[in-house]
């Protein structure tokens, strides 16, 4: 520990602020609040600060940020405009440094977030042990009013004086380059410093009538109490402002904005929230947590399960940002849990702590968030609604993918949208996509033609496994549009057809002429390998059906399986699944022989952006294929 | 071919297209991607053949929904700009008097000679395929709206409340200043221009799609307004919204 006089530290940050190299940001003050800033001069410092409007998370995952710009003259070229100056942050509190390192792993899963990351290790963080708290503040209870790591130094106020931590080399470094007169610390500012952060552990007024880490089954035993959440939500206004100061959140939406000249334009993302009424509305309509307090139930779901499943830290700090900035004060996490709590002791319910879970965070690589350009080299109309179209990327690489998996198709300027393979990987060269013209994106698709560029990343989820599937026999059961997805497996099995045992499709449509990939169908119908039957749901007078008429469900009983060696693979509406899968089990179908392929809103790919995430799964790269047996106790999923 | 696009205004103060005519030097670049063929605040010429129909202000008397009427048959596009288009705007302030007085208040001893009914938004007589909402618009989603409608995109207009962008701004909120806004419940889009210069949301972009009225009034209350002021804040712009809700 080191000790440096208030004027020599005043001496410290002016020397920083002048070497132009560095972007100095320290808190200050805003009105009655504060804020984390650009520093002009020390004087504008404020280190006795209770609590900044924003964490410092947004030097790192700004509101608003570039992800790809784009020039439609040079070819369609997509780049990437990553740029960092180093950044020197003063005056972070130890809850908003735990924060940080939530991120971190975050934004560490699976593949690395390089914009994150750039600006995350050109950064040098100095802390200060906490002077005020904010009245909404319950750091103490959640451990993270003090912390010993993640920063480059750590300040302690000592009256005259300020005790500094040093937490790594580059800290060391930075007070041996600017610092004048930093002197090894006695043994009374050790001890002062031991006694200040003591001190801290009893400034909070919010008080847990718990120890915090029962929350993960606390919230378990709560999922589906009836009326909690609807007491607890009522007043909510879905404004957002909870998600949006937490600095442990990391939503986000990606957008397109095109110049003026609509030649130039850049993707963004920018925060979003997961309390906001659109936030998982797909473009077709449906939105997966249409009301306020399933919404505001998933708020604290996130941050104190599913995040604590998957890393296994609860993702709150006790920061109280997220109280203090409610309106109708329902936001308050120590309130609601202290009401949830309460409620189940009342019943004679016991909660016992959670076994934080073994967590080892995988991760490979970055995230590219530049679309490989692509040309549509054919397009064929199916229906009114939905158009095939054949891609093939410019590079002359093949796409590689699983069947189920799925792309982010880009049309620039307009923004991107995932879509899932309807090829199989056995068709080289080129890959399909069966696209329903629903939102901007596909609207806009549509109106493309052979010889136009698009952008694709991916191929993201897990797709089928189709080595698992080998010998068994195949009943496919495709409603709508469902059928896009299900034939890169049903024509990768049809390519490989002596490894499958038995093969059924069973597919429905709404009327006749809805019926995508028809004459590929019709010719299944001359094939003894293949049994084929379909449906239509009406059939309009002026039209010719000779098939079955009836939802999906009523060909089920027209065919014979065994249930043993037979595995289902369903796809289609939503509303599809619950009553396709009754009628399986009640034919004796095992849960774990039945496939589903889902659908959400995904922005990102690779288990970012929050968007689809399913209670605790992340549909893009958890699934979007899932085993029934495996999400059948997930509430959210069918 | 450039679009043509053409300009109409209604009940309201034409300071939606003030907007637009002060575009400056973007003005010119908009100019490479449609062409004007009328625009009163800024030219002579008119022509009822058009792609675009912006039309600013709202409607306030019967005889003016067959001028609406025609201008959705000529267009193949209509969008409607500014809070008077887009929700009512204040000219719905009136739709909580009676119509008689109000007449007689404007027009004295010759009110019988003008007709009126209760202002409502465009969308209440024809049907609307974009919105730039705001009193006045602003000019950045202004462009925004013709980019999009230009790349036969969606427009990207907000179903959150201005409660978003006031936080991404990292603005100190109005009723901690002791002020008292209407933010929580009124649509986004705006940068939340008012409250980042220190003032309040009036809501003059009109209510989200599903808002919480209730809560936001008892908010209103809570932090010290009357029940009638709360209910004041709500008439200023949502007015045409509220009755329909």
């Amino acid at each position: 520990m080191r000790i440096i006089s208030k004027e020599d530290f005043a001496d410290f940050v002016e020397a920083l602020i002048k070497d132009k190299s560095l972007n100095v940001i320290g808190v200050k003050s805003k009105g009655d609040k504060f804020a984390f800033g650009s520093l002009e001069s020390v004087t504008e410092l404020r280190l006795d600060y209770d609590v900044t409007i924003l964490p410092p998370k947004k030097y790192f995952f700004p509101q608003r940020e570039t992800l790809v710009t784009y020039d439609l003259a040079k070819g369609f070229a997509a780049k990437s405009p990553i740029e960092a100056k180093p950044m020197v942050i003063i005056g972070v509190h130890p809850y908003d440094i735990v924060a940080l390192l939530h991120m971190d792993e975050i934004f560490r899963e699976t593949k690395s977030d390089p914009y994150y990351f750039e600006k995350r290790q050109a950064s040098i963080i100095i802390g200060i042990n906490i002077q005020k708290m904010s009245k909404w503040c319950f750091a103490p209870a959640m451990g993270c009013a003090v912390i010993d790591y993640g920063y480059e130094l750590m300040l302690t106020d000592l009256g005259n004086r300020y005790a500094i931590n040093i937490g790594s080399q580059k800290g060391e470094q930075l007070l041996e380059k600017y610092a004048k007169n930093v002197k090894q610390a006695l043994a009374r500012d050790v001890q002062l410093v031991g006694q200040k952060k003591r001190e801290v552990m009893d400034m909070a007024q919010q008080k847990f009538d718990f120890s915090p880490e029962i929350i993960p089954e606390l919230l378990s035993k709560s999922y589906e109490k009836s009326g909690f959440w609807e007491k607890h939500a009522e007043k909510c206004l879905a404004c957002g402002s909870c998600v949006l100061v937490c600095p442990t959140c990391y939503c986000f939406d990606v957008k397109d904005q095109a110049d003026l000249s609509l030649e130039y334009g850049e993707r963004i993302r920018t925060w979003d929230g997961c309390l906001l009424e659109d936030f998982a509305k797909i473009a077709s309509g449906e939105n997966f947590r249409p009301t306020r307090p399933t919404r505001y139930r998933h708020r604290y779901f996130k941050k104190g399960k599913y995040l604590f499943d998957r890393f296994g830290f609860i993702s709150c700090v006790g920061c109280g940002r997220c109280s203090s900035n409610c309106l109708p004060d329902i936001a308050n996490p120590v309130k609601l849990f202290n009401a949830m709590y309460h409620e189940l002791r009342n019943r004679g319910e016991q909660v016992a702590p959670a076994a934080v879970p073994e967590v080892e965070i995988q991760t490979e690589g970055n995230i590219d968030y530049v679309p490989k350009l692509a040309t549509i080299v054919r397009k064929v109309v199916m229906t009114a609604k939905e158009t095939l179209f054949e891609i093939k990327l410019d590079d002359g690489t093949d796409l590689n993918h699983k069947p189920g998996q799925f792309v982010e198709l880009s049309v620039f300027g307009v923004g991107e949208a995932p879509i899932s393979i309807s090829s199989s990987p056995t068709k080289k060269g080129t890959f399909e996509l069966c696209v329903r013209k629903v939102g901007s994106v596909t609207t806009r698709l549509h109106a493309l033609n052979v010889g136009d560029k698009v952008g694709i990343r991916g191929p993201f989820g897990n797709g089928f496994d189709a080595e698992q599937l080998k010998g068994k026999d195949l009943l496919f059961i495709a409603g709508g549009l469902g059928i896009a997805p299900l034939r890169s497996l049903f024509n990768y099995v049809l390519d490989n057809r002596k490894d499958y045992g038995r093969v059924i499709l069973l597919y429905g449509c709404k009327e006749p002429r809805e019926m995508l990939f028809g004459e590929e169908l019709l010719a299944l119908t001359k094939r003894d390998d293949v049994e084929f039957k379909p449906t239509v749901d009406w059939c309009p007078e002026n039209e010719l059906w000779e098939g079955n008429i009836g939802v999906i469900t009523t060909l089920i009983p027209q065919v014979n399986f065994n249930p043993e060696t037979t595995y289902a693979i369903v796809c289609g509406p939503p509303i599809m699944y619950k009553f396709v899968i009754t009628d399986l089990k009640s034919r004796k179908m095992p849960d774990n022989h039945i496939i589903l392929s889902l659908e959400r809103r995904m922005k990102c790919g690779v288990g970012k952006c929050g968007h689809c995430q399913i209670n605790q799964i992340y549909v893009c790269k958890d699934g979007p294929v899932f085993n029934y047996s495996k999400i059948k106790g997930v509430p959210e999923a069918l | 071919m450039k679009p043509k696009v053409a300009f109409f205004d209604f009940a309201g103060c034409e300071g939606d297209q003030l907007q637009i005519a002060n575009l400056e030097e973007e003005l010119l670049t908009l100019l490479g991607q449609v062409e004007v063929v009328s625009f009163r605040e800024v030219m002579k010429e008119h022509s009822d053949n058009y792609d675009i129909a912006f039309v600013e202000g709202s409607c306030t008397r019967l005889q003016d929904e067959d001028r609406l009427k025609q201008i959705r048959k000529n267009a193949k596009i209509v969008v409607a700009i500014g809070s008077c288009a887009t929700i009512g705007g204040i000219n719905s302030l009136k739709n909580y008097q009676d119509l008689d007085e109000v007449r007689k208040t404007v027009y004295g001893d010759k009110a019988y000679l003008f007709d009126t009914y209760a202002a409502r938004p465009i969308d209440a007589i024809i049907p609307v395929d974009a919105y730039v909402h705001g009193c006045p618009i602003d000019r950045e989603e202004f462009l925004s709206v013709i980019k999009s409608l230009l790349l036969g995109k969606k427009p990207d207009i907000p179903n959150y409340p201005v409660c978003v962008e006031c936080k991404k701004n990292e603005n100190v909120c109005a009723f901690e200043r002791g002020q008292f806004c209407v933010g929580p419940v009124t649509r986004a889009g705006c940068n939340s221009c008012c409250v980042n210069e220190g003032t309040i949301c009036w809501g003059c972009r009109g209510l989200v799609d599903n808002p919480n009225e209730n809560s936001q009034k008892e908010v209103l209350i809570k932090y010290g307004l009357t029940v009638d002021e709360a209910i004041d804040k709500f008439k200023l712009y949502f007015g045409w919204q509220e009755r329909k809700r």
